[in-house]
């Protein structure tokens, strides 16, 4: 009978994989290596969980390898295979930065590689071209805009011009002070922390030059581009994809965070008053 | 009154450039996410001070207008809408009442700051909602676009296998 033969062959799913039409096709050695480089893109840039499952899902489909799965929270991504043969990959994911130019360019790819018809070593090339330019904004321009964002905010909850220069004043220090720190690798917990501190002293040292300047209101200004609104929506986001793992894990990395800001920013207040100083 | 939200469009529009900038955005999509993030805190200020709403539900609205218009700038320019949406969310989170509600406690006040802080959970409970309102239902229309594509792949297999 016709039929069972197509079916039984369905169910093996390993006879003859065959690419979209105007794909070239590619081995599955490579197409696994190519969707691996994809996700870790992905995730080491921020992405939510689903988007990463699902760029990496459509890239292997679209060449005919429809046994292969993928599993990914923040911290790992596994790429297996589900025929007895096959092996499977695990990538560990322990520092994960920000990266919204990354994420929209591996969009991109996504969307237009059937377009593009790419060879595995063009795509690879593309692909690590763009790495390359990676974290197009140095370090004294992230600084500044800190200071930027940090000053904005507090014009935003009714500062004058006064808490304007003691918000960028601070949100440059403790960006600056970060970024001195990274060479230490820090936990996330101390960087926060330390960020914390560094704003309390520096808004209560702003406050004894010039009386006129508000600590909270410089302090909130100060605190903004240290809160987790990036860990916080992309949780959010992801129990909505229905990834409650990385739901999970993300909204409680937001909270630590959010703690760790405010103990360092609580010791140095308190510090500031057990020294006698007001 | 006018000058007032000028200004506060200004503000709103260079803090969420800058924290375009500190989340490594690249420059052509800093001024859309810049216009979001205004716009958003537009409607907030306008809902709370103007029609005196209560925080929770102008954080609501303000979260979904954001999240909407994010939503449609993604569908025009092809980019994925968290890229849009997360720094314009940013001027919306509460970080007044954290800070308020942590020198309360500081201070031995602790029924005051249980009060903000729990004013400030409450809101970003509220932010969440109106992300999870919208992306919950623009995800359930385009995964049954989706379905029916991936139908569409399907097929040249089952073709090829026979």
């Amino acid at each position: 009978m016709p039929q069972e033969r197509n079916e039984l062959n369905v169910k093996r799913n390993q006879t003859e994989p065959s690419a979209l039409p105007g794909l070239s096709p590619m081995s599955k050695n490579q197409v696994m290596d190519l969707a691996m480089d994809l996700g870790k893109f992905l995730l080491k840039s921020g992405a939510e969980t689903s988007r990463v499952e699902d760029t990496m899902m459509r890239f292997c489909r679209s060449y005919g390898y429809y046994d292969l799965n993928v599993f990914c929270t923040p911290t790992v991504i596994i790429l297996g295979d589900e025929s007895p043969v096959g092996k499977s990959r695990v990538f560990r994911v322990r520092w994960r930065s920000t990266d919204l130019g990354l994420i929209m360019d591996v969009n991109r790819f996504s969307y237009n590689f059937r377009q593009w018809n790419m060879t595995y070593e063009e795509a690879k090339h593309w692909l690590q071209e763009r790495l390359a330019l990676s974290h197009p904004y140095g370090d004294p321009v992230l600084c500044v805009a800190a200071g930027i964002g940090s000053a904005c905010f507090c014009m935003l909850l009714g500062g004058d011009l006064y808490d304007f220069t003691g918000a960028f004043l601070t949100g440059f220090l403790a960006m600056a002070c970060l970024k001195m720190m990274n060479n230490f690798h820090p936990t996330p917990f101390w960087e926060n922390f330390i960020a914390g501190l560094i704003i309390g002293v520096v808004t209560q040292v702003c406050h004894l030059v010039q009386p006129e300047c508000t600590v909270e209101n410089m302090a909130v200004g100060a605190l903004m581009p240290f809160l987790p609104g990036l860990a916080f929506t992309t949780g959010v986001r992801d129990y909505m994809a229905g990834d409650l793992l990385s739901g999970n894990s993300r909204i409680a990395e937001a909270a630590l965070f959010a703690l760790s800001i405010a103990i360092g920013l609580a010791f140095a207040m308190k510090a500031w008053t057990w020294g006698g100083l007001p | 009154m006018t000058i007032h939200y000028v200004t506060a469009f200004l503000f709103a529009f260079l803090a969420t450039v800058a924290f375009g900038i500190l989340f490594q955005g690249p420059k052509r999509i800093l001024w859309l996410s810049g216009i979001i993030g205004g716009l958003g805190w537009i409607v907030f200020i306008v809902l709370k001070d103007a029609l005196s709403i209560r925080s929770f539900s102008a954080n609501f609205l303000a979260t979904v207008v954001v999240a909407l218009i994010s939503e449609i700038f993604a569908r025009i320019w092809k980019e994925p809408v968290s890229v849009f949406e997360i720094p314009a969310i940013i001027p919306l989170v509460p970080g007044l009442g954290m800070y308020q509600g942590m020198r309360y406690i500081l201070n031995d006040y602790a029924n005051f700051g249980s009060e903000a802080l729990m004013g400030a959970a409450l809101d970003a409970c509220s932010i969440a909602l109106g992300i999870m309102m919208v992306s919950g239902i623009l995800r359930a229309l385009k995964t049954g676009r989706d379905i029916a594509r991936q139908r569409d792949w399907e097929r040249p297999y089952h073709r090829v296998c026979m």
